[in-house]
């Protein structure tokens, strides 16, 4: 019997099926069945408290993640620009995202990379920038001039006081499953917070 | 129920939509110029921009391309449409389906899935108006009055089959909660990339494979390419969904099999374009750009080449590096889904459009020609700005002793100048809808003058 697929209405479709399908499982199923970091980890992984989960769910809402991703990529600029004073930011691993039960990994910096910011500005740091990202006040004085012009970020001024703290809470998590911020001593250094 | 009250629906209503999705899309462009304009809860920057793009897919480019394949399938097919009522169907619960999902938006009630974040129970809804889409175009092609499947047959069954595993999988599995984190991520990207891939490259290809023939009166080119653009794409497309993540925290191998199928995407590109140029240049001088319909299928498969170029080559790591994250990226996604699909629906709507209203022709051509010359004369530059300060904020990045405000700085004449070029579409675009509608509902010049006798 010859197959004259172009005649066919069954052959089309289920060659279109077939070709889609090798590609769509390959790319979908097959990683997590190959890769376990994707959905386990060896390591412990902070698990998020309530206030956290509602901060998470106030990232979703607000759309963070379209203007900041949430991933330190293998490369040495990302480590440094995200780093703290001279210590490189360890890039991004698969295991430590899998608690997150929303990813924000993101694809578009039109501001800074979050994926290591927990811990690196104080939460009073945070609820003044929240409400005027361009004028945070005389506390903060390292961000008067260009911040003040140049910086675009909406002020989130319309947030409740309950809100800015559950989201500050969810933002000082993140990163922190590799304990990078430490003293030659290893010991950990949070002194930026509150 | 009357013949074409689906498809001519469908196509209005689109038309409208366009003109909010611009809308949102200007307003975004303004907030980068000034951020402090309309700084209230429901209009903050990301609810804008999730206005923009899901207005722009689902609300436009979508149902237009539902609507034109509804009036093309049949003539293609030599029948009727399957079933009017239930492409009417079709039509009420998608636009209920589009209505609530915005209204969400503006509410904040969203999900994590970019082009996705309509929340439940209005992605279902799509999801259930994409089946009664696809029960249509299948019974259409099954009382067929002709044997041959055309090559638009081929990409919108193709569409309809890809499509419903692909949303079912980036609005629905990716939800579930047992998938997080990474693997949520790679569900996700596998349906925002073939979001465009396999929803809008299928259809929008499907239209202009009918459109260009039809609008220039000759045969396509090379029968052989067309299948290979069919069969390659079908095959090559759907694993490029790592790409997003490249350098990033995902299994390396996935990276490198998402950047050699995204290169091997050159391979259907330009079989397609190669027959679509072989059109146009085997078609008869005179008239082959007479009108916005030629110049518009015409612009919008450069606009195909470029885009289709670029991302290619932004998946090799290397350049990668530079211009992921940046604006060009946001320029490659203008590209193709304003530069190339919307374009072709465009030439699509003012193909069908006078038909439908059963006109011998559109409105005004030369209206037409004018709103073509506006939008083109200021897409490119809309286009080629992101390009270049994504390139220079990508290279700036590369030096940690630029702070990131500094950086953002440098481009302010970028965003400036995206926001002018866009406020020129934007009014070519008032163009359009006026043509549009004043060929569905206006008085034609001609006919007041016959009153007149």
């Amino acid at each position: 019997m010859k197959i004259d697929v172009e005649k066919s209405l069954l052959w089309s479709a289920a060659g279109a099926f077939v070709f889609f399908a090798v590609g769509a499982v390959s790319t979908t199923i097959v990683p997590p069945m190959v890769d376990k970091s994707l959905w386990s980890s060896e390591q412990p992984v902070h698990e998020y408290t309530e206030q956290e989960m509602r901060g998470m769910e106030i990232y979703r809402r607000e759309g963070c993640v379209y203007c900041h991703t949430q991933q330190i990529r293998h490369l040495d600029s990302d480590q440094r620009r995200y780093g703290w004073r001279l210590v490189k930011a360890p890039p991004s691993e698969s295991w430590e995202y899998v608690n997150d039960r929303y990813h924000f990994i993101g694809t578009k910096r039109t501001g800074p990379d979050l994926g290591r910011v927990g811990g690196k500005y104080s939460s009073e740091w945070h609820y003044a920038h929240f409400k005027d990202p361009r004028n945070m006040g005389e506390k903060f004085p390292d961000r008067k001039g260009i911040y003040e012009k140049a910086s675009i970020m909406p002020s989130f001024a319309y947030l409740s006081d309950e809100d800015i703290r559950d989201l500050t809470a969810y933002l000082q998590t993140l990163g922190r499953n590799k304990n990078w911020r430490v003293d030659e001593n290893g010991k950990p250094l949070n002194d930026y917070e509150k | 129920m009357k013949q074409d009250t689906a498809a001519k629906t469908m196509v209005i209503v689109s038309s409208l939509y366009f003109g909010l999705a611009l809308t949102m899309g200007l307003l975004t462009a303004l907030k980068f110029v000034v951020p402090t304009v309309g700084e209230i809860e429901y209009l903050s920057l990301p609810r804008v921009r999730m206005l923009h793009t899901n207005i722009n897919l689902f609300g436009w480019l979508l149902q237009a391309n539902m609507g034109i394949l509804f009036w093309i399938l049949p003539r293609i097919l030599h029948t009727r449409l399957f079933s009017e009522k239930l492409g009417v169907l079709n039509g009420v619960v998608y636009n209920i389906a589009v209505i609530g999902g915005l209204a969400s938006i503006v509410l904040g009630h969203v999900k994590n899935v970019e082009y996705g974040e309509m929340p439940t129970p209005f992605d279902y809804l799509v999801a259930l108006s994409w089946v009664l889409f696809g029960i249509n175009v299948i019974g259409t092609i099954a009382i067929r009055k002709v044997k041959y499947l055309y090559v638009t047959v081929w990409y919108t069954l193709g569409a309809v089959i890809w499509t419903t595993f692909v949303y079912i999988t980036g609005n629905m599995l990716s939800q579930l909660p047992m998938v997080t984190g990474i693997n949520q991520a790679n569900l996700i990207w596998f349906y925002v990339h073939n979001a465009v891939g396999l929803i809008f490259t299928p259809l929008g290809v499907a239209i202009a494979y009918y459109m260009i023939p039809k609008q220039l009166d000759t045969p396509i080119y090379s029968h052989k390419l067309s299948m290979i653009g069919f069969w390659v794409i079908s095959f090559v497309y759907v694993w490029t969904g790592a790409h997003h993540m490249i350098h990033g925290p995902v299994t390396y191998w996935l990276q490198t099999v998402a950047i050699i199928f995204s290169f091997s995407l050159i391979i259907p590109v330009m079989a397609v374009i190669t027959n679509f140029f072989g059109t146009f240049a085997t078609a008869p001088r005179g008239t082959r750009m007479k009108g916005p319909i030629p110049k518009l299928l015409m612009m919008g498969t450069v606009y195909y080449i470029f885009t289709c170029l670029q991302g290619p080559f932004q998946a090799i790591r290397s350049v990668n590096e530079v211009v992921s994250k940046t604006d060009w990226v946001v320029g490659h996604a203008h590209m193709a889904l304003f530069g190339a699909f919307s374009y072709y629906a465009m030439a699509g709507i003012y193909y069908v459009a006078p038909r439908m209203a059963g006109r011998k022709h559109l409105y005004s051509e030369k209206l037409g020609d004018l709103q073509f010359w506006i939008m083109t004369i200021a897409s490119v530059p809309f286009f080629a700005v992101l390009w270049i300060s994504g390139v220079v904020q990508g290279y700036a990045w590369l030096n940690p002793e630029n702070s990131f405000v500094e950086t953002l700085a440098a481009i302010k004449h970028a965003h400036i100048a995206r926001f002018t070029t866009g406020g020129l579409i934007y009014l070519a675009y008032f163009l359009f809808i006026y043509n549009v509608l004043q060929t569905f509902f206006g008085k034609y010049p001609e006919e007041e003058t016959t009153v007149a006798e």
